[in-house]
């Protein structure tokens, strides 16, 4: 239920960005005003309690940034949609070879098939590079 | 130990958090207090990790979120431990004291 509830909010968080970075903004804004608070109890004076808070908390836009990104990934292990993705390039660029290789090139639309043929597999190909370089990203 | 100087070991952190939510419902900042309550003050975490830490249990599905209104009256979101939270919890504190108890193991060899 709850992997239910996090994809649910998977995809509300690729819906609405900015709605998501409003509630991150809010809620963190929310954690220091109460760190704020905190402080003006423990004596200090306001400026210098919201100066404290601001930096007991470290770099606010950083943590937005990072929770927004968060919430936009993926709720389950992304390798083995990344896996099944290679490998349905893999397949298609694969078959587009074989069907360029043993279309019949004698007339003029056996060689257009040809030519779509060899575009499918270079499109493929190069996808299918892309989704490599995601599995083994090179340094 | 000095209290100041008591760093967390990375993956420490989503445990704690755990911990600190399986007493009940809080907010990140209550979060972050209850941590420290239950280890004396000892563990200090930067108050801004807490945060993609707790996103990152929720992406997980090990708490869940609401917003709800805070004692002061304040609109703040609430995190709960889910039900695989809470297994979760159990195994993350079993692994911990495996851990824990190879590193002593380790240390008292003589």
């Amino acid at each position: 239920m709850s992997r239910i509830k996090a994809t649910v909010r998977f995809l509300h968080a690729w819906r609405h960005p900015d709605e998501i970075a409003r509630e991150v903004e809010a809620e963190l804004r929310f954690h220091i005003e109460m760190r704020t608070r905190a402080n003006i109890e423990g004596g200090m004076r306001p400026n210098q309690a919201q100066l404290a808070a601001r930096q007991s908390f470290g770099d606010f836009d950083r943590v937005k940034t990072r929770c927004c990104e968060i919430s936009r990934s993926l709720p389950f292990d992304s390798n083995v949609l990344k896996m099944a993705m290679y490998i349905t390039v893999a397949v298609v660029a694969g078959g587009a070879a074989l069907w360029a290789v043993n279309m019949p090139h004698h007339s003029f639309t056996g060689v257009l098939w040809q030519l779509v043929a060899i575009v499918v597999e270079c499109e493929f190909g190069n996808k299918g590079t892309r989704v490599g370089n995601l599995l083994y990203p090179t340094q | 130990m000095s209290k100041s100087k008591a760093g967390l070991l990375q993956g420490t952190l989503d445990m704690l958090i755990l911990k600190a939510l399986s007493l009940g419902a809080l907010h990140g900042y209550g979060v972050g207090q209850r941590i420290a309550q239950i280890s004396d003050d000892t563990l200090k975490i930067e108050e801004g990790s807490l945060y993609p830490g707790l996103y990152r249990l929720e992406q997980r599905g090990w708490v869940e979120s609401e917003w709800d209104v805070s004692d002061n009256n304040q609109r703040a979101k609430f995190y709960k431990l889910t039900r695989t939270g809470r297994k979760q919890l159990i195994i993350e504190e079993q692994n911990w004291e495996r851990l824990a108890g190879a590193t002593m193991k380790a240390l008292r060899a003589s």
